[in-house]
This record gives C-alpha cells, structure tokens and sequence, in this order.
C-alpha cells in the first residue's frame, strides 16, 4: 500500500471497534457504559457509526415472516397505566378454566418431577440478580439476570414436554408496571436472553417477572398476558 | 431533506419498491407521537431491509425474527429521541437492529460465528452495480474509501460490519492470531478515516 494512515487514538480506535461491531459482550457493555457517561466517547462512537452506516445499504432485503408484525403490535405498551395489581387481576380474571387447569397441571408435574434445580452462574463483576418464580410453594422458573453482560438467564424447572398444548411465555414488569414480553421458555429448557438497551435500563432488584401460560404464539392481548399466571417472583441481588 | 441517511433512504427504497415515495422521517414523527399505523406502515417500508440485516448477523431466522420484533419496538419507545438533523432514519434504526442483532449474538459467546460453515447464504452486494448506482454520495464516497485499503483490511471490515463477529471469531476464520487481526482492522479503519476526510 502507499503511506501509513494516522494511527487512530486508543478512544477512537475503541469507538471505531464498536461501532463496527468487533468487541466482545464485556467490552460491549463497557463501551455502552462508557458512551452514557463520556461525551466526547459517546461522539465518537456516533461517528464511526455514520462513517460506516452506508454499507448497511448492501445488506439484502428479506421479508421476515409475518407472525413478526402481529407480535410487534401485541407488544406494544397499552395507553392507559393501570397499577399492578389491577392488571394482575385482571389477568387472572381473564383466564379460561381450560387455562386454569393447564396452570395446575403445570404446578403439579413439577412436583412430581424431582430434578435438581440448575443454578445458572454467570461471571461476578456487578451484582449478578436472582429470582425464583413460584407458583405457590414450588419454584417452576429460576431466573438469573448479569448486568454486566446484559443477558438473562432463565431455566424452566417445569418437565419437558408437560403441557404441549400451551406456551410459557416470561414477562418482566418493571417500576411503571407495565409488563414486557421476554419471550418463550420451554419445558425443561434454559434460555439466554440478551436484553437491549431500554430493556436493561428496566431491570433492577425488585423488578417482578411472570410467566404465564398462553395458547400457541403467546398472550393475545397487546398489553400484557391473556391467560392464567402460572409463577411469579422478584429479583433480588444474590 | 439533505440528511445524512439519503444514501440508505434510497437503498430502502429499492428494496421495497413498492413504496420508494414514503417518508421515513414523516413516519418517525407520527410514529413519536404514538401513532401505531404510522409503525405498521413503518414497518412495511423497512422490515425487509432490518431483517436482511438481523438475519446476515444471526444466520438464524427465528432468532433474527426475535430481535427484529424488538427492535420495533424499541423504535416505538425512541422515536420521540430521533434527530433527523443528526442522522437519516435508515442509517439509526440499521444501527440498532445491529446492535441488538449482536448484543443477541454475543449471548452464544465470543467464538460465535467463527466457523464460516454457520454464515447465511446470502449474494453479497458489494460486488452489485445496482446497489452502487442507487448509493447517494455519502455511500459512494465509503464504498470509494473501502477500495484503498488492502484486501485483507477490507474483507475483514465488511465481514465484520455484516456478521458482527468478534476478533476472536475472524481470527479463527482466517488462522492468524486475534492480535494481528486487531492490528490488520485498526489499521484498515485508521486508513479509511484519512479517506474519508480528505
């Protein structure tokens, strides 16, 4: 090649590597962390993303499948602020009584299935939060949230294959009580699930999480679950 | 008008020829003030194009389908924060479908994407004279930019723009060691910086 280029500085060598996408998920959210805080950081991230934002114009078009756009639209928060314990009940209220008999159903297969509970355990760093979600005394979801890396990890302690004929779907309702869809677990399966930035902003101790029990393709209404809760709990630092 | 994002305004357009004449910006504004048709004909225009992006990055439908239903979402929570003076619509919500379609893909861990063998089968534009002829000068002059570098900096730029994988994963890609990857990128990135201002 002809001459060198000007070295870039470590920040905007930092900034450029994030906003191409090199960096792992610590040094991610390190540099995330670092733009809320440093402006001049924060600036340059900004401009290494529109330097390279043109090429985003070569990535192919595919039509995603249109379940998507139903799902968009159910998750969209509801206008009005009912506070969480109306919704809650309401909720229950709403459930059908085939609904009420898969939740305990549900509760009840997990009794009879003795396994041990899996303890996820991600790295330390900041305080990693935890929360195990009983239906009643028996804990069905274990739940563990890492700041640090934005990811939540949730196992559902409920037996593989119980129940094929509904969906466990989590929701996290944070401060403003509004619940927000995390998606599906299954039966016996745990799942990473990495949060965005304003769904990380709204995970905190004593954030509440859900699941409840939902027909194929999850809740039907748009501002929360449609059928019975079927374990509930809060998070908490370890 | 005159924006930043023209280059990807266009580039959604062809993608979604049907409606080249929507008004992202307008949508953006409507879409701010919780108008959820104006996000259901937001989503028409550029869902193609955000998922094409998700899915390059994810290779995995149903994960890139996930991300793609939170990134509209978290399109209607910040549209009120959109600065049409600061960038265009195309080039800040293909920012964060990318930076959630990665923040999705680190979840599988560093490593994630390394064995090309899990990359998606998709044409790679580059190479299309279609997409150069619809870029706008911003696109041009980056596409332009790209060229001076060394092929090596520059396939390993794209490839990491597109897939979003660590330097971990392309140093496994193409056998050399991760630091010499860094090396090979920061340089490449400092050259592309001069060009571009020059």
């Amino acid at each position: 090649m002809t001459d060198d280029p000007h070295p870039l500085s470590e920040d905007d060598a930092t900034a450029a590597e994030h906003a191409l996408g090199v960096l792992t998920a610590q040094e991610r959210a390190r540099a995330e962390a670092r733009m809320a805080t440093d402006p001049a950081f924060a600036a340059q991230v900004v401009a290494w993303r529109e330097r390279l934002a043109p090429l985003a114009a070569e990535a192919p078009s595919i039509a995603p499948s249109p379940e998507v756009w139903a799902a968009v639209a159910r998750g969209l928060p509801a206008n009005d602020d009912a506070p969480l314990a109306r919704r809650l009940k309401l909720w229950r209220g709403i459930g059908a009584a085939s609904m009420t008999l898969a939740a305990a159903s549900l509760a009840a297969a997990v009794i009879l299935a003795v396994r041990p509970i899996p303890t996820p355990a991600p790295t330390p760093a900041p305080p990693l939060l935890n929360a195990s979600l009983s239906g009643g005394a028996q804990p069905l979801f274990v739940v563990a949230y890492d700041p640090a890396r934005r990811a939540l990890v949730v196992t559902s302690l409920v037996p593989p294959g119980a129940d094929p004929a509904h969906v466990h779907q989590l929701w996290l309702i944070p401060g403003d009580g509004r619940p927000r869809s995390l998606g599906f677990v299954e039966p016996g399966r745990s799942k990473a699930i990495a949060m965005s930035t304003p769904m990380a902003d709204l995970v905190a101790a004593g954030s509440a999480l859900a699941v409840s029990v939902e027909p194929p393709g999850g809740s039907t209404r748009a501002d929360g679950p449609s059928g019975p809760i079927a374990a509930q709990g809060k998070l908490a630092e370890i | 008008v005159g924006d930043s994002g023209d280059g990807l305004r266009h580039g959604a357009g062809v993608a979604t020829p049907a409606s080249p004449e929507i008004d992202l910006a307008v949508l953006m504004d409507r879409i701010a003030g919780g108008d959820r048709d104006a996000l259901r004909q937001f989503y028409q225009a550029t869902s193609a194009k955000l998922f094409g992006v998700c899915l390059r990055i994810l290779c995995r439908r149903d994960e890139a389908e996930d991300v793609l239903q939170e990134v509209y979402l978290t399109i209607w929570r910040r549209a009120g924060r959109y600065d049409a003076g600061r960038a265009g619509v195309m080039a800040w919500i293909c920012t964060i479908a990318r930076n959630r379609a990665i923040d999705r893909l680190r979840a599988r861990g560093p490593l994630a994407g390394a064995d090309p063998s899990e990359a998606l089968e998709v044409a790679d534009g580059a190479a299309g004279g279609e997409a150069l002829l619809v870029q706008a000068d911003e696109a041009a002059q980056l596409a332009r930019c790209l060229e001076t570098l060394d092929q090596r900096a520059r396939e390993m730029i794209r490839t990491a723009f597109f897939e979003g994988v660590t330097y971990e994963a392309l140093a496994q890609r193409v056998g050399a060691p991760a630091g010499t990857v860094k090396s090979w990128i920061r340089r490449g990135l400092a050259r592309l910086k001069d060009c571009l201002q020059a």
